[in-house]
């Protein structure tokens, strides 16, 4: 072989090497794994059998891609909260005590406005039985509030009429270009009596 | 040999040649270095050091206008090698600079083995919880699982690439053909009912139909990801079973049955998976105390080895790596207040190059210093 054909030879093979190695399906057999778990929308609709597709809005919320590594937010939470193993979906997750039985706080975050204010309202609304609201009540059933920077919307639902009561104490909070959703849900007596510390800790929440 | 070879020849042995090309590498450096503001730190390796040729834009055209790091590099490594068979003269008196020279060409050989076959993925664990595999923080897969089995499961993934590619995949594995209609490398997903004047869905079957698809810019920005999302039609042999919409933001698998066996479908980050796990033990973060000041990011990490030998622990810390099975693990960040690690998991087959490269150059620098200094120590002695 000559010195040239040599060179030649020696560059098609560093080419070859650099084009493959991308591009292959691969199969594989893997034990069976657990699936995601589901976010909070899931989790506390008790004894309600979930539907067979999870609603797209709460399945847009239940995505595994994390945030942005960037910025997060932090906050203080009340002594009488036990906190929980925080799972793969959320950030951190409390067990509040309460006298009708403990309810549950999660704190997730998800790229983008996973589908907007409207979406996330009627998402939770859905988990405790009661009707979508339209985009034109939406601004009568929320609280807007500007705490030092942040913009929280805050939201209390709950399902009175209904036998089971059931409530939720929610926050939304766009920040660092992903969306924060602060959630408390349990038995409805419970959730109403927690709405003090409830509030109190999301004053505490700030930027880290 | 004829002139033109020769004139060539003698332009690859110069030392003329050399200082042009360290002239060129600075300018690529200091260019890659301002151009980080526009695209960070991933996407400029790729574009100035990983490449032949760095392209501009001009007007709708890509035009090339600058060697890129492996023209540079492959040219000083033969300017070098040549340098050695033509201009140098083998000796003891030059011991030491042949030392430096093979280690200046070993990090030279060492980099573009690197740039070619290292792979980064991440692993994100929770305490308490275990992980077999890691995933691509870049790259994402088409996921087709076969779920059929209680116990186990099957997986086809299907790399992106061949998905923006738009490449139809027929594999053994799947009674039915991939056929990709549309990708977007980011794109936005939201509820129809959301986008009232959304084009209508190219889906025909899943979640799909209820959603709407806004492609987005791609991003090059180090603290977001481009979230891509890809229209796939499945064809079975009785003809099209219907359009999918899949992307990582749909989180769960959409579940179908075909052929008497339950599908799933997912576009999820790139994995990897490893015939050990690992478990994240505990994660700390130490603060100087009276201070909010990191002094420490550790993980305290379980190895369960592949082979069922008994598990041993690891403390994976700054600048102490775990290095297992050809991969190494390295502390990168952390989540979920302090309750989750994520490791950056690199495989890297070159990894010991450089330091047997900088050992071999200043083993080098200081045999020729010593032959230096013994002639002269020699002549005052005569």
């Amino acid at each position: 072989m000559s010195p040239r054909s040599r060179i030649l030879a020696l560059a098609a093979a560093t080419l070859l090497l650099s084009a493959c190695g991308d591009d292959q399906v691969s199969v594989y057999r893997i034990p069976k794994e657990k699936e995601p778990e589901l976010p909070a929308a899931a989790a506390d609709q008790g004894g309600q059998a979930a539907p067979a597709e999870p609603a797209p809005g709460a399945s847009m919320a239940d995505t595994a891609v994390p945030t942005a590594s960037g910025d997060g937010l932090s906050w203080q939470a009340p002594a009488g909260w036990a906190q929980k193993p925080a799972g793969a979906m959320r950030k951190a997750s409390y067990s509040v005590p309460g006298s009708d039985g403990d309810s549950d706080l999660s704190v997730t975050a998800f790229p983008g406005d996973v589908g907007g204010e409207l979406a996330n309202v009627n998402r939770w609304r859905g988990q405790i039985a009661l009707a979508p609201l339209s985009a034109e009540e939406l601004d009568g059933a929320v609280t807007r509030v500007d705490q030092g920077g942040l913009k929280v919307t805050l939201v209390e639902l709950s399902s009175a009429g209904d036998p089971k009561n059931k409530a939720i104490l929610g926050a939304i909070i766009p920040f660092g270009g992903a969306t924060w959703f602060f959630k408390l849900s349990g038995p409805g007596t419970s959730v109403k009596a927690a709405k003090p510390a409830f509030l109190d800790f999301l004053h505490s929440v700030h930027p880290q | 040999m004829n002139e033109t070879l020769k004139q060539a020849k003698s332009i690859l042995v110069s030392l003329k040649m050399t200082v042009v090309l360290l002239a060129l590498s600075i300018v690529l450096i200091f260019w890659a270095t301002l151009d980080q503001v526009n695209l960070g730190v991933w996407a400029v390796q790729h574009k100035f050091f990983h490449s032949f040729i760095v392209t501009a834009r001009v007007g709708t055209l890509q035009v090339p206008v600058f060697p890129g790091g492996y023209v540079i590099g492959g040219l000083l490594l033969a300017n070098l090698v040549a340098g050695h068979l033509y201009r140098f003269k083998l000796g003891w008196r030059k011991a030491g600079i042949w030392i430096t020279h093979l280690g200046l060409i070993l990090l030279l050989v060492g980099e573009l083995i690197s740039g070619l076959l290292q792979k980064d993925f991440q692993m994100r664990i929770d305490e308490g919880e275990t992980k077999n595999y890691a995933e691509s923080s870049r790259q994402n897969e088409f996921a087709i699982i076969n779920a059929t089995d209680p116990a186990t499961d099957e997986v086809t993934a299907i790399p992106e690439s061949l998905l923006s590619k738009g490449t139809v995949v027929q594999n053994p594995s799947l009674p039915f053909r991939v056929v990709p209609k549309a990708y977007y490398p980011n794109a936005s997903i939201q509820m129809r009912s959301q986008v009232p004047n959304a084009p209508p869905s190219l889906a025909t079957s899943g979640m799909g139909t209820m959603l709407a698809v806004t492609p987005m810019e791609v991003t090059y920005k180090e603290d977001e990801r481009n979230v891509p999302a890809a229209f796939v039609e499945l064809v079975g042999p009785d003809g099209s079973m219907g359009t999918w919409v899949v992307s990582p933001l749909l989180g769960n698998p959409q579940t179908f049955d075909f052929a008497g066996k339950t599908w799933k479908l997912a576009m999820r980050p790139k994995r990897m998976y490893e015939p050990y796990s690992l478990k994240l033990i505990k994660f700390s973060h130490d603060l100087y105390p009276g201070t909010d000041i990191p002094k420490n990011f550790s993980s305290r990490i379980q190895i369960n080895p592949a082979d069922g030998s008994p598990s041993r622990e690891v403390l994976i810390y700054m600048n102490n790596p775990l290095r297992y099975a050809g991969l190494t693990y390295y502390q990168q960040s952390f989540d979920n207040n302090d309750h989750t690690t994520i490791l950056e998991v690199v495989r890297n087959p070159s990894w010991l190059a450089p330091y047997i490269a900088c050992g071999a150059i200043t083993l080098g620098l200081v045999v020729q210093f010593l032959i230096h200094l013994w002639g002269f120590a020699r002549r005052r002695a005569a």
